[in-house]
């Protein structure tokens, strides 16, 4: 059953950068886009590689293997080699605990 | 464009079903035809030296585009359709067989085949090379087999395919004249960190020899080389390089040289005829040259650029090429133009092969590899595209971020 799961502190992640936490085992990165956070499968559904090793453009993150793009808000792929969107999670804030609803 | 002219694609594979998708995407409602002689719907072929070659992914997952993406677009699929010609003066595409194909603009995107030597026993069963998804089911078949495999020629794909088999668990020996693998494309330091790799996950290594004849009895059982080693094996993997597909223009008027010659539009010297990928030399306005590449994002790049020039919408396609190989642990990706290079500048560290080497010319940043440090490398993009001076002392300090040395991409 889905619960929010307290993963980092909210100031710990600055605006443009992406960590990876885990949550039962299961590799899960967090996006700070200008002060609003995003959640999502950290591994690229093209081919296992870290997202949160990649960078991230305004609301795209980019894998650092072959450039695949997907939305941090959506899952939505952006660019190939990905075809498949990546799974994206509720986010909320409870004081300075980042919490995802897993 | 006329609503109802119709677009000939000469080649289904990454490059043409990229323009198709863009045609569409761009509001074209005229007729989208990609002719394509191998009998799948378009699939990807990196995976074919890797997950695909070791048994770890299904050929549905090589599809570039589900079947319904054609149909609910609209694009025409002639599959297992050879072209023979491309007839300018009638404005039709000769296929094989008799028929024709009349359109109002075409693109070729043939792309390569691979280059074939006379060596002695290149035809011998369990001698392959790879190029299609029924070259990689070949292989695929005799590494079930199992044995004992040599691959000649250690550029990307001997690289790639020698990876595979070790990890499927063939022993295998590789032989590459140069001094070490991918020494044209990376140079001696760079090489030597690619030859530590294979020799580290057990690839034989043989430099400086070439092959002299492929040999056995109504099948490969060794393979002899220049110098005159004997190296006994059940199979025999060749990458020698492509040569690019013009034929169907031969004749035509349409420029050829090194591949389809075409502009910084794709277009080539006659009206209506466009080239893109693998198969067209194109002139790149931000190195000032003419090149023809043979990566995975110009095919895709350069397809969906083809069909906005084809629209009448084209621009100047600028891209910095770019492309990946996948080998063990280690993914290598590569960037930008060099020819010549005057220096390597190193960020990281070589032996733990984790870093980026920069190829500098005249102070610029002409092009990058690196391993496992696919982030920074994308960060060098926007450097080399700018054509200045860097500070090879800060491109090497790990300390300092990349995107801070590009004047475009200066964030605020």
């Amino acid at each position: 059953m889905a619960r929010f799961v307290t993963v980092a502190k909210a100031d710990s992640i600055q605006p443009g950068q992406i960590i990876k936490v885990e949550i039962d085992n299961f590799p899960v990165a967090v996006a700070n886009v200008d002060g609003t956070f995003h959640a999502f499968d950290d591994t690229c559904t093209h081919e296992d590689c870290s997202l949160a090793d990649g960078d991230l453009v305004r609301t795209a993150v980019v894998c650092p293997c072959h450039f695949a793009e997907f939305d941090v808000r959506t899952g939505a792929v952006l660019a190939p080699p990905a075809t498949v969107p990546v799974r994206v999670y509720p986010v909320r804030v409870q004081g300075n605990d980042l919490q995802v609803e897993f | 464009m006329a609503a109802a002219s119709t677009i000939a694609i000469v080649g289904a594979s990454l490059t043409g079903q990229s323009a198709a998708a863009t045609l569409r995407e761009e509001g074209f409602d005229g007729r989208v035809v990609l002719v394509g002689a191998e009998p799948q719907l378009p699939y990807d072929r990196p995976p074919l030296s890797k997950n695909y070659l070791r048994g770890g992914m299904p050929f549905e997952k090589t599809l570039l585009r589900p079947p319904e993406f054609y149909r609910e677009r609209e694009i025409e699929m002639r599959l297992a359709t050879t072209v023979v010609r491309v007839d300018i003066e009638k404005r039709a595409l000769q296929l094989a067989g008799g028929d024709r194909l009349e359109f109002d603009n075409v693109l070729i995107a043939t792309g390569g085949r691979n280059r074939r030597f006379p060596i002695p026993g290149l035809d011998l069963p369990g001698v392959y090379d790879l190029r299609t998804i029924a070259d990689a089911d070949r292989i695929r078949d005799a590494i079930v087999r199992g044995g004992r495999a040599v691959v000649v020629g250690m550029g990307f794909i001997g690289a790639e395919v020698a990876a595979s088999m070790r990890q499927c668990g063939l022993e295998v020996t590789a032989i590459e004249p140069f001094k070490t693998p991918l020494y044209r494309a990376l140079g001696e330091d760079i090489g030597r960190v690619v030859e530590a790799l294979h020799r580290d996950h057990g690839v034989a290594m043989i430099l400086g020899d070439a092959v002299a004849a492929f040999e056995g009895k109504g099948r490969v059982e060794r393979v002899v080389t220049r110098d005159g080693r004997r190296i006994e094996c059940e199979l025999a993997v060749f990458g020698l390089g492509i040569e690019p597909v013009t034929e169907v223009v031969a004749g035509t008027g349409v420029r050829v040289d090194n591949g389809i010659v075409v502009d910084d539009q794709c277009r080539t010297n006659v009206p209506g005829v466009f080239a893109a990928g693998d198969v067209a030399n194109h002139f790149h306005p931000v190195c000032g040259r003419q090149m023809r590449v043979e990566h995975w994002q110009n095919g895709v790049k350069q397809g969906a650029a083809a069909a906005r020039s084809m629209l009448g919408r084209g621009q100047p396609y600028d891209e910095v090429h770019w492309f990946w190989s996948d080998q063990y642990d280690a993914n290598i990706q590569y960037a930008g133009f060099h020819a010549a290079w005057d220096a390597v500048v190193v960020r990281g560290s070589l032996a733990e092969r984790k870093f980026l080497a920069f190829y500098m010319a005249e102070g610029r940043v002409e092009s990058v590899v690196a391993i496992n440090q696919g982030r920074d490398l994308r960060r060098t993009l926007p450097i080399i595209k700018a054509r200045v001076a860097v500070d090879p002392a800060r491109l090497a300090d790990p300390n300092v971020d990349l995107r801070t040395l590009a004047p475009a991409e200066r964030p605020a």
